[in-house]
């Protein structure tokens, strides 16, 4: 007899099997397993962030600030809205208008709350605070589509989120961790342009500098050449405006200059080799559009060749503490700059040299 | 069709096994996060002379510190950095 029970078994569980299939039942188990994983995931990006937060207040109170949440919460509320793109007229001279204010507004907004500090220590505290508002966006979005989804019994959405996820998660992560060089200010991947132009001004010799609008201007002589740095003033986290610095500069040497070099870190292809180095043409700097047009329009208008160095790393590489290989390619990309100066102009040209990137860590 | 109860039983576990060995493995490919020590690096202007450190807070590139052990000058920080942590030191040890 104990076949026959064996055998009813197996029938009722084909027949299930059968029915779910046609009824969409086992898409509602999957979307069950789905949505459990993601606010799995989510939990986790809600304990980074209460990390963080913690961090961050605790940072606050100790620049006597009374009421580190207030100004936790105003921060991360914070936004800015993209100008109208489909009208493009000006659409550059709206952009960096908005730019400029909404930096600055976030800044006098931290100097509401966080007062008697130094520049350096601020600018480590605003982007801070960024970083935290950044990841705090990822869980609202993802909170938002995983309740949307099952609101509305949307099964190709919350599929789309789950798997969309692991590559999320990488993203908070990395931002996550990115709080530490940011919050001890040392030197990032990203820092690696400031870095190499900063030896240039190390080993030149310095005739002048000034500060326009956080960025530094070094005036110095190498190699029977006059060149002018240009980089975010250091060592605070800052990217400074290069893009408009440079451009007021080579207006004002009357468009007497022989060459443009711009040194950034760019992002490299999968199966690339971190830190490896690539020249080119073209201005290599990754802002919205202001600054890059401006570098452009300045070399175009006094027809200056205008060369690029990038140093390839990862998003997260960019982004964290600077990784020994960033720095060996920064030695490199040095020597490669001084060889790309002597090759392409003659002694006693006049030669505009750009570090692109945050310079956190980075001094000058 | 006629299955032995045996049979489903057999499956079952050996399935069961199956699955419990490859959450084990992806578990372990997630804790095997790299993780990184954050090292300065100083460097003599007179001799050339480098030496790696630990990161102290406070520490900056640019920042004049400590003595070359060999011509007595005071050194610079020339980097920041980090490098990847040795991932068993007691299996290098052995080897
Ligand atoms: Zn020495």
């Amino acid at each position: 007899m104990e076949t026959d029970w064996t055998t009813l078994i197996t029938q009722l569980i084909w027949i299930i099997f059968f029915i779910m299939i046609f009824t969409g039942a086992n898409q509602k188990i999957q979307m069950k397993l789905w949505g459990i994983d993601i606010r799995n995931k989510l939990s986790l990006i809600n304990k980074y962030l209460l990390e963080d937060r913690n961090k961050i207040e605790n940072i606050l109170r100790n620049l006597g600030v009374e009421t580190p949440s207030v100004l936790i919460r105003r921060a991360t509320n914070f936004f800015t809205i993209d100008p109208v793109s489909i009208e493009p007229t000006d659409i550059i001279k709206r952009m960096d208008h908005l730019i400029r204010i909404s930096d600055k507004s976030f800044r006098n907004l931290v100097s509401l709350y966080v007062k008697n500090i130094d520049k350096y220590e601020k600018s480590l505290v605003e982007t801070s605070l960024s970083i935290y508002a950044a990841i705090n966006q990822v869980y609202k979005i993802i909170r938002h589509y995983l309740l949307l989804a099952e609101k509305e019994n949307n099964w190709i959405l919350l599929m789309q989120l789950e798997l969309q996820m692991p590559q999320i998660l990488k993203i908070v992560e990395t931002y996550h961790e990115a709080l530490d060089p940011f919050t001890k200010g040392k030197p990032i991947g990203d820092s690696a342009g400031p870095l190499v132009v900063y030896r240039l001004i190390e080993n030149g010799k310095i005739v002048s500098k000034t500060v326009v609008e956080e960025t530094s201007i070094t005036e110095l002589w190498m190699d029977n050449r006059r060149i002018y740095v240009i980089k975010a003033e250091g060592p605070g986290s800052n990217v400074g405006r290069p893009g408009h610095v440079l451009a007021d500069l080579v207006e004002k040497l009357n468009g007497n200059v022989d060459l443009i070099i711009t040194i950034d870190a760019a992002l490299k292809l999968e199966g690339e080799e971190l830190g490896e180095i690539a020249e080119g043409v073209g201005a290599a700097i990754g802002d919205p559009g202001p600054e890059k047009i401006a570098i452009e329009r300045a070399a175009t208008k006094y027809n200056i060749p205008l060369r690029a160095l990038i140093i390839k790393m990862d998003f997260k590489d960019a982004i964290y503490t600077m990784k020994k290989e960033i720095f060996e390619a920064c030695e490199r990309a040095y020597d490669y700059t001084r060889r790309l100066i002597r090759e392409l102009t003659p002694p006693n040209s006049t030669i505009i040299v750009a570090g692109i990137g945050n310079t956190i860590g980075v001094p000058g | 069709m006629s299955f032995n109860i045996d049979t489903i039983i057999y499956t079952l576990i050996i399935t069961t096994i199956v699955m419990v060995i490859y959450l084990y493995m992806e578990l372990r490919k997630k804790l095997q996060k790299p993780e990184y020590d954050t090292k300065t690096l100083l460097k003599c202007p007179k001799c050339g002379y480098q030496i790696e450190k630990n990161y102290e807070l406070g520490e900056f590139i640019g920042m004049v510190k400590g003595k070359c052990s060999k011509c007595n000058t005071p050194m610079k920080i020339i980097a920041i950095y980090v490098v990847e942590k040795r991932q068993n030191p007691e299996k290098l040890k052995n080897t």
